[in-house]
């Protein structure tokens, strides 16, 4: 078992909770619920929208009332199948996460900033960055946009006083201990510290998302001529 | 077997009830801010609610019928013109050949929805034919509409000697549960009510909200007496849902609308109830209305008394229009 609360979000929504933090325990319950809910679902169920502590269930609420009259609301009906979901998962038995390796050039106009600011070289951020794999805790923000961590403390840093009107899709940023990837063309105010040659969304694909949440992506390390060989935008 | 826009209006676009399964990917449901009006127009054009219609707002655009067409025209009341001749909305029109389409002024709304008999011709993207215009995706080139676009509808065997207007219509009465009384609208209240101050919960029934020009299919920007936290509070961010009511650092409130993103950090301190999302979308800027807290049963009653009015109006429309088929 594990603590949870459960709470509306909207009729036709209702959200679980865990602890109000970034934690990658946390986050793998969310996905083993993700997963279970799956799996096991019940008549009139449409979709989960997973996030760091918290997993939303949305429902259609004519067909829960159609298919199950016992309870006075589908409120209740959903709350009461999710009760009985999450006390069947074995938390502990988390699945194994996709393992997602991403080419980055490290040519961002904020790299050295990032150096700057914590008093080391941008070698140094670079290597930093890459000395790990993170894990994708949610996807959210633009369509793709997979926020990933933690980042050491050593290049975590805060976002833009002000944001840029205008963000190139494949932007890899640093917010706070969140990196992340522009997915597309957008105002943003992460940090830029490069450019990932990939697509991590491709709206012609029959899965426009490369990355979903429980991923992990490590970062790897390119120079120029590699980022231009390998360059899908 | 087509319309062709002859003049763009402002954000003229391709919109059905919006796409699912996708939220875990950070891509929203989209689709129509007027859920009953987009509805009702594919109704009276004799389509399942699942076509894709032309939301219009003002100005609108003019639009030239290449081909005898059953239409209809829904929601905002924009003083629609055929040829000069002035039509109502919420019937089924029937239009001639080289006839055109204009809208003098509105009058009331924001969202008027144009629906053809046999569906207009999208882009399907992730299961629906919504335009998406952050990826560019899904409706007419997954973009709004503009001068010369011609739009092909799905053939049929319709044609007509005049335009026509079709005296059956939806009764004011089913309009009125929808849209009136204008300035009420109802919500439940979310995830993080409880974090705003006593003072707050009383201020969010009795405050007026007026809803700001900063105003967008993302959302609707609300200006209020500004409402207040308990303590300041750091969330991290968790899902977000057309209609959920955030309340910003700054004490004022946004309302998201159906482009909103999926997921959000700001409290969410209430959520407009689905049945009156439709009257939300159709108030203007500048307008105001309060907020009523109803309890989670009223909120779901209310949704499937919509969704039934809205199946009694598909059965009359449909068999009202049965002989011109």
């Amino acid at each position: 078992m594990s603590s949870y609360t459960i709470s509306l979000l909207n009729e036709t929504a209702l959200l679980v909770s865990f602890q109000n933090s970034i934690d990658e325990i946390i986050n793998e319950k969310v996905i083993a619920l993700k997963q279970a809910f799956a799996k096991n679902n019940f008549k009139g169920y449409i979709e989960t929208v997973p996030a760091y502590a918290s997993l939303a269930i949305f429902y259609d609420v004519a067909i829960v009332k159609k298919n199950y009259t016992a309870a006075t609301t589908a409120f209740e009906f959903v709350k009461n199948f999710t009760d009985q979901l999450i006390s069947e998962i074995n938390f502990t038995n988390t699945s194994k996460s996709n393992l997602v390796a991403i080419p980055v050039y490290y040519n961002g106009e904020d790299l050295e900033y990032v150096a700057l600011l914590h008093n080391i070289s941008a070698e140094e951020v670079i290597s930093t960055h890459t000395s790990k794999p993170y894990r994708v805790f949610m996807i959210g923000f633009l369509p793709g946009f997979a926020y990933m961590g933690k980042v050491d403390e050593s290049i975590a840093t805060p976002r833009l006083a002000t944001p840029r009107t205008n963000v190139k899709a494949g932007s890899v940023g640093i917010a706070g201990f969140q990196t992340g990837i522009y997915p597309l063309q957008s105002p943003g105010g992460w940090q830029i510290i490069g450019q990932t040659p990939i697509k991590i969304f491709d709206a012609k694909k029959d899965n426009p998302c490369l990355l979903q949440a429980g991923d992990s992506v490590q970062f790897i390390s390119i120079n120029k001529d590699e980022f231009e060989k390998l360059n899908e935008y | 077997m087509s319309i062709k826009i002859i003049k763009a209006g402002v954000l003229t676009t391709l919109q059905d009830g919006g796409r699912s399964g996708w939220r875990s990917m950070g891509i929203g449901s989209g689709g129509t801010m007027d859920i009953f009006a987009m509805s009702v127009a594919n109704y009276l054009a004799g389509n399942d609610e699942g076509n894709a219609a032309i939301e219009i707002n003002f100005p609108a655009p003019e639009i030239l019928f290449q081909q005898d067409a059953i239409i209809s025209l829904t929601g905002a009341d924009f003083l629609a013109t055929i040829n000069e001749r002035a039509l109502p909305i919420w019937r089924t029109l029937l239009v001639k050949k080289d006839s055109v389409l204009k809208f003098k002024q509105p009058v009331q709304g924001t969202k008027l929805y144009l629906a053809v008999h046999g569906g207009l011709q999208a882009e399907n993207w992730l299961g629906s034919c919504s335009t998406h215009l952050k990826v560019g995706a899904g409706g007419y080139l997954g973009r709004a509409l503009q001068k010369d676009d011609t739009i092909n509808f799905n053939k049929t065997h319709f044609s007509c000697n005049e335009n026509k207007i079709l005296s059956w219509h939806v009764s004011q009465h089913e309009l009125d549960k929808i849209y009136l009384p204008q300035n009420n609208i109802r919500c439940i209240k979310s995830t993080e009510w409880d974090l705003m101050n006593e003072v707050s919960k009383q201020n969010i029934i009795s405050n007026d909200f007026i809803i700001s020009n900063q105003s967008d299919r993302m959302g609707y920007r609300l200006n209020s007496k500004p409402l207040l936290l308990q303590q300041s509070t750091e969330l991290i961010s968790s899902a977000v849902d057309t209609g959920t009511v955030q309340l910003l650092p700054d004490g004022n409130c946004i309302v998201l609308m159906a482009d909103h993103q999926t997921t959000g950090g700001y409290p969410r301190i209430a959520s407009v109830i689905k049945t009156d999302l439709p009257k939300l979308a159709q108030i203007k800027s500048g307008q105001s209305f309060n907020f009523i807290i109803v309890s989670l049963s009223e909120a779901e009653d209310a949704l499937l008394a919509m969704q039934q009015t809205l199946h009694e109006i598909k059965n009359a429309s449909h068999l009202n229009i049965k002989k011109y088929l």
